[in-house]
């Protein structure tokens, strides 16, 4: 605890307390923009903070992130246009009340929801990242190998449509990171004999193209320019009614967001529709889900501000990402020069506090502006589609050139960016690309050097019993969902009949 | 309509689930492909003394590569033999790519500035925008605002022309 009071005692300074509001301005007016989920906002935002010493670049990224977070949940609600699959959940119920006129209301849950789930989110992640850290001091290549083989195979179950198309999505993601000098033999891969290849494919890059590139893309051959934005009525605030039917959920959304969020596998997901089939179960008024039920928005929401801050205790202890966002988040702290993984809270103790203090105060920060600003927000959403995805455009070109300075990388964004409207066209997710972009070297990279400790004996692999542990979830979160399939159309088999022999 | 119990929104209606069995037809092909070129550039690789080579990802990958692409075009297989559905704005599509790869040329002989309203304004008549004129002075105006926040306030040295911006 300590520690984080220090860590706002540098965040509070007047300067850095700048830094963060503008970060959770400009944060919250780019995730508003439809289609734009908070890892491309952190991803276009990035160069922004290029510039800045290391403690207000991350402040002001801190707050880019919530700002981002805040605004991709006001665009759910009022445009039913989630940019990321952690809002989808949020948008099923908000944009019904946005319907049926009770907008404010939603986006006022949201805010708050946010606000509970994020303040209860960083001091749990200030309890917990410690101790994980202490734990992963001891882990060696063979544990290393052994997470990132779970995050692998979760991330393809769980952030896609099927485990297929998942594992396609970050297959896809894996071969890009292979791009580059192989750092342990000096030899070239994929580059062919560009220059440009050699260092590898920025990260900022590949997000950029993916979701940023590939979303113009697909509103450019569907013509769809113009959406419907629900009319903001009233202020937003809670009735006593809504604000009691609000804050069992917040909790609850924050219960299951936090420690699914911190495991090292999935992200932000699957606690988002949890918290909703949770609150579906639990609610006194079932029958209005699907027409706008304030617990709907409140859980889900509280749940992936929750996840969010749940997502920094791998990332943080271990170095290990499990979302897009958290992705975005390595590469940032890595050109700021803090390498996540154990030796971060001993090495940079005072920046990572610092840190999680900054987001926390990004979080207040948020709720203060935002609430009262929300009609600037919505007046936001009424830019016609072409003027956001042509300085969308502007921006993602900006942020390649920034992050890598050259024009192939230009070049190498716009592919990457036809690569993302096809996937996007076929139902593979973007998300685990990124994820696979950014672990896949890693794993390659601790699998060799627990072969080379080992002088080359795989069994040292499970050479413990928490690598054989971790391998055995892998194995069952690669059966499971084809056992579960199976049995499920066993039963809705049985149901035919039964139905057709009455 | 989103089924919640699986978490995951469903295809809309027939035409989308249509078209999205063609895309990931198409991709898997794509993706057999580049299996193919993945493996031959692994193969040609040196190897080194350790147990695990340069070529061994790159292997492991493009099996991969080519196992999961062979899965989703086998699966959208009855689907790419059918005809695209017609007005699908595929010219606009290569036209933008015409665009950002122009960009991407003439960003240093034309500087910042004009290179990226140029880019606006063609991206947005591309996407729909109905009055040009008023277009290109959004991409001129956007262009400007962001040379001077990044290169003059943030200092992040973009590209100038001859005429200095």
């Amino acid at each position: 605890m300590g520690d984080l009071l220090n860590g706002f005692a540098d965040a509070l300074t007047p300067g850095n307390l700048l830094w963060a509001f503008v970060g959770v301005t400009i944060g919250t007016a780019v995730g508003v923009l439809p289609g734009i989920g908070p890892a491309l906002t952190v991803a276009l935002l990035l160069p922004v903070t290029f510039r800045l010493e290391p403690a207000a670049a991350l402040i002001m990224f801190a707050g880019i992130y919530y700002g981002g977070m805040y605004g991709g949940s006001t665009t759910s609600i009022l445009l039913n246009t989630p940019g990321e699959s952690a809002s989808v959940a949020t948008a099923l119920e908000g944009n019904k009340m946005a319907r049926a006129g009770r907008g404010a209301a939603a986006l006022a849950t949201a805010a708050l929801g946010s606000f509970v789930a994020g303040t209860i989110g960083t001091i749990a992640l200030s309890v917990a990242a410690p101790l994980v850290a202490d734990i992963a001091v001891n882990f060696g290549p063979p544990e290393y190998v052994a997470l990132m083989a779970v995050a692998f195979v979760t991330v393809s179950a769980l952030l896609g449509p099927s485990l297929l198309k998942g594992a396609a999505g970050l297959v896809i993601g894996a071969t890009i990171g292979l791009v580059g000098i192989d750092t342990q033999t000096g030899q070239a891969r994929l580059a062919f004999g560009l220059p440009s290849l050699f260092d590898g494919i920025d990260v900022v890059i590949v997000v950029v193209a993916l979701f940023a590139l590939g979303e113009t893309f697909a509103h450019l051959i569907a013509g769809t320019g113009g959406s419907r934005v629900e009319p903001l009525r009233g202020q937003p605030m809670l009735s006593r009614q809504d604000f009691r039917r609000s804050w069992p959920a917040w909790l609850r959304g924050t219960a299951l967001g936090f420690p699914i969020g911190s495991l090292p596998a999935g992200g932000a997901d699957v606690p988002t529709f949890l918290s909703y089939s949770v609150e579906k179960r639990l609610s006194k008024r079932p029958q209005e889900f699907g027409h706008g039920a304030i617990e709907g928005v409140a859980g889900p929401e509280a749940a992936n501000n929750a996840a969010a801050a749940g997502v920094l205790v791998p990332l943080l202890t271990i170095g290990l990402p499990t979302s897009a966002t958290a992705a975005v988040i390595l590469t940032a702290f890595q050109s700021y020069g803090l390498q996540p993984g154990p030796q971060l809270f001993s090495e940079s103790g005072d920046l990572v506090w610092a840190l999680i203090a900054s987001l926390y105060i990004g979080n207040v920060l948020l709720l203060v502006l935002n609430l009262p600003l929300a009609r600037v927000w919505v007046r936001l959403l009424g830019i016609p589609a072409y003027g956001i995805y042509a300085g969308v455009l502007v921006f993602a070109c900006l942020g390649a050139f920034a992050a890598g300075g050259t024009i192939a990388d230009l070049i190498v964004l716009t592919v990457l960016g036809l690569v993302g409207l096809l996937m996007r066209e076929a139902g593979v997710p973007v998300a685990p690309a990124v994820v696979g972009l950014i672990l896949a070297p890693l794993a390659e990279q601790q699998l060799r050097r627990a072969l080379a400790l080992s002088e080359g004996d795989w069994t040292t692999l499970v050479s413990s019993p928490l690598t054989v542990a971790l391998w055995i979830v892998v194995v069952l979160a690669l059966v499971a969902p084809v056992v579960l399939a199976r049995r499920r159309r066993r039963v809705s088999q049985t149901l035919d009949e039964t139905s057709s022999t009455h | 309509m989103t089924d919640i119990e699986e978490g995951r929104p469903l295809p809309e209606t027939p035409e989308v689930a249509h078209r999205e069995a063609r895309a990931a037809g198409a991709l898997g092909v794509l993706m057999v492909v580049a299996a193919v070129v993945v493996l031959i550039d692994a193969a040609r690789l040196r190897d080194s003394d350790d147990a695990l080579g340069p070529a061994a990802a790159p292997t492991l990958l493009g099996i991969l590569l080519g196992l999961l692409g062979g899965a989703l075009a086998f699966q959208s297989r009855r689907f790419l033999r059918t005809p695209g559905s017609p007005g699908r704005r595929l010219w606009r599509l290569a036209a933008l790519v015409v665009v950002l790869v122009a960009f991407a040329l003439l960003l240093p002989i034309m500087g910042y500035v004009v290179s990226s309203a140029g880019l606006f304004t063609a991206a947005a008549l591309l996407l729909g925008a109905p009055h040009p004129a008023r277009v290109a002075a959004y991409g001129w105006t956007l262009a400007v605002v962001v040379f001077l926040v990044f290169d003059v306030l943030i200092g992040l040295s973009l590209p100038t022309g001859p005429w200095g911006f």
